[in-house]
């Protein structure tokens, strides 16, 4: 039975790289998604000063008061401010570029009570707060500065409190975005992979050549076990390309231990075999099955945190993602690479990935076993 | 010298659903045979052929191959019967030679035992220029001598091929034919299905037709196409139960002397010297209470059917 399935899986190893250029992008497409992705999303996380908010600043009028806040607001280490006339105002704030304007009215300063206007962008409504807040603070200081002069200059100049901010970090943790998206898209190329690996199961039905398998002299069990054992390679093998890569360009690292590196690496690439028989087994005819398969991994990758870290998610949804395979399989790969877990910390998402592998592989093996029984009676 | 049975159909029954698609088929294919099961679409032959070829169960009846039953063995059984489906069944982005390999270590050869037979396989298949070729590439014949080399590699006594004909041009026919004749001469059994009567004709020594799900007639070639030869007519018909003796001498007695009148088993052969005489010797048949539930005319050729009233 081992002879056969090695053979087995051997074919399926042999066929992967028949094709060259398929082969080739298998690697480079995955490295490519992941390299994108960390460099859009990327931030720093250890230098605070980079991180100022872009604040559009229109102002109304012209007087010394309004001059004198924008100074305050253009020295301020939180902003980076950008004078614009007012009718450019709404068509930046709608694209975006930046969300979040502060418009300065032209009684400021003289009237009594003038009304300072924080405009954003629909989806920018933390930076208004955060806009709200920085010009509170600066219209604050300059009337203490006006009504209690030095006073409020050295109460102001040392403030009787400490004030530190700082990335939440672990002893061995080392986050930098390429991290999350190496092991976020790698696990999404590895699924489709999956995915390519089950539709041959149901090309090879089309062809004629599961007949052929049928009829040999071995168990339905063997040529499904080679196939997973081909897809587990192959996926290994694009793991370890990937993060190869990912290490030697983009400083992403593996803070944990070699075993417990070695564990994620097998359950996510068992992930993708059980992934693969699934599709076989519930697909009916190719076409149709790569589509639906397509949408399945999609929202699995979406919903698992594989495009955006998961804590981006609303918190009900965090939750729901607990039943998916990804949300563990990434969180198996975090604490295997930035995060730096100990192997007593990584269990816990390891026997989840595995749990959904052997469940995926029990159902896969249930229904091409029916599969399989119906066409014996004649009906595949 | 007896000829050696080697593929054995006892009783063949199958069911698709509530249909049931062979009802007690029984045939035999002996070493050196070519037999060729003939019939119009959905008339049972690739049914039987899978089942023969371990692929599709039966509900009833049995399957051996050199005695060895395909239910009790079916390891044994397995590595009996080279199968060729339809469209060939190769791996195209394999070689040739990639092909052969794996088939071959399927049925568990290795080494120098698996180099030399595929390399005598790629030799006979006349594939040696372009063994390392994907097989992607090659025409339909030569696709079909590899289907048949790859399924010839473990040397098994049965060969079945599921309509070898298909998408051939004459030549690759030709071809095809010459190799199963050469497998004929090496002692192979085969048995294929075909809706071409000229091709089991020039292929088959032996001919079995089957019609809706039932076996109607069987025999050489020289004996079934008898009506061209002899210019009789001559009509195959399946009896739906056995023919009580007292009732087939009955039969004889009424019917003229120049009237032929033949029972095997369930089926019945009628001959006669024109298409009226063997009309009024059906009628005579059918009063005397035999139930024929499926007939088929012959003239000259094994196409034309006709269903009982």
């Amino acid at each position: 039975m081992l002879s056969t399935v090695l053979t087995l899986a051997g074919k399926d190893w042999r066929l992967f790289w028949c094709d060259r250029r398929a082969a080739t992008l298998a690697f480079v497409v995955p490295i490519m998604l992941a390299s994108v992705f960390g460099y859009i999303f990327d931030r720093p996380t250890r230098d605070r000063g980079e991180v100022r908010l872009h604040l559009l600043v229109v102002a109304e009028g012209d007087s010394p008061t309004i001059r004198k806040l924008i100074d305050d607001l253009a020295t301020n280490p939180n902003l980076q401010i950008e004078p614009i006339p007012a009718e450019s105002l709404n068509p930046r704030l709608l694209d975006r570029r930046p969300g979040v304007a502060v418009v300065i009215p032209a009684d400021f300063g003289t009237a009594v009570k003038p009304r300072i206007a924080v405009r954003h962008h629909p989806l920018c409504s933390l930076e208004a707060r955060w806009a709200e807040g920085v010009i509170a603070e600066a219209v604050a200081k300059g009337v203490a500065k006006e009504r209690w002069g030095d006073l409020a200059e050295s109460v102001l100049r040392d403030p009787p409190f400490l004030l530190s901010v700082s990335a939440l970090e672990e002893p061995h943790a080392k986050f930098n975005s390429y991290s999350h998206s190496f092991s976020g898209m790698t696990l999404q190329y590895l699924l489709f992979w999956g995915m390519e690996s089950g539709l041959l199961l149901l090309r090879e039905r089309r062809r004629g050549v599961w007949l052929r398998l049928r009829a040999a002299p071995m168990p339905l069990a063997a040529v499904l076990l080679g196939r997973a054992l081909a897809t587990a390679a192959i996926a290994i093998l694009q793991l370890l390309t990937t993060f190869a890569f990912g290490y030697a360009v983009f400083d992403v690292t593996f803070c944990g231990s070699p075993f417990g590196f070695a564990l994620a690496v097998i359950g996510v690439a068992s992930l993708a075999a059980s992934v693969g028989l699934l599709v076989a087994a519930l697909g009916g005819r190719e076409a149709p099955a790569r589509s639906v398969s397509i949408l399945a991994i999609l929202g699995l990758a979406m919903l698992g945190g594989l495009w955006l870290p998961s804590f981006l998610l609303p918190d009900w949804l965090r939750d729901v993602s607990l039943a998916l395979p990804t949300t563990w399989a990434m969180r198996l790969l975090d604490s295997a690479t930035w995060q730096g877990r100990d192997l007593a910390d990584q269990l816990p998402s390891f026997v989840a990935v595995m749990g959904f592998t052997a469940l995926f592989l029990s159902v896969a093996f249930w229904r091409l076993s029916a599969t399989e029984r119906a066409a014996r009676r004649g009906q595949g | 010298m007896p000829r050696t049975v080697a593929l054995e159909l006892r009783d063949i029954r199958a069911v698709y659903g509530r249909v049931t698609v062979l009802h007690g088929v029984t045939l035999a294919v002996h070493r050196g045979e070519i037999l060729g099961l003939l019939g119009p679409n959905g008339s049972g032959k690739s049914t039987t052929l899978g089942i023969a070829a371990g692929v599709i169960d039966p509900v009833a009846g049995s399957v051996s191959i050199d005695g060895i039953d395909r239910t009790r063995d079916p390891h044994r059984f397995a590595i009996r019967v080279g199968f060729v489906p339809q469209d060939s069944a190769i791996y195209e982005e394999l070689t040739a030679v990639q092909n052969l390999e794996f088939f071959g270590r399927l049925y568990g050869l290795r080494g120098y035992d698996l180099d030399s037979r595929i390399a005598k396989a790629l030799a006979r298949s006349r594939l040696t220029d372009r063994s390392h070729e994907p097989a992607g590439t090659f025409s339909g014949g030569l696709r079909r001598r590899l289907g048949i080399a790859i399924a010839l590699l473990p040397d098994p006594p049965v060969l079945l091929l599921d309509e070898p004909t298909a998408a051939l041009d004459a030549a690759s026919r030709d071809d095809l034919f010459a190799d199963l004749h050469r497998l004929r001469e090496e002692g192979h059994a085969v048995m294929l299905t075909t809706h071409h009567a000229e091709e089991a004709e020039q292929v088959c020594d032996r001919i079995a037709m089957l019609e809706t799900g039932r076996l109607v007639a069987e025999g050489p070639p020289s004996e079934l196409m008898r009506p061209q030869s002899s210019g009789r007519c001559v009509l195959f018909g399946h009896l739906d139960g056995s023919l009580p003796k007292f009732l087939e001498r009955r039969i004889r007695r009424r019917l003229d002397a120049d009237i032929g009148f033949e029972v095997t088993g369930h089926r019945v052969r009628l001959s006669a010297w024109t298409a009226d005489e063997l009309g009024r010797a059906l009628a005579l048949v059918l009063a005397e209470g035999a139930h024929l539930d499926r007939y088929r005319s012959v003239s000259g050729r094994l196409e034309p059917t006709a269903k009982a009233a």
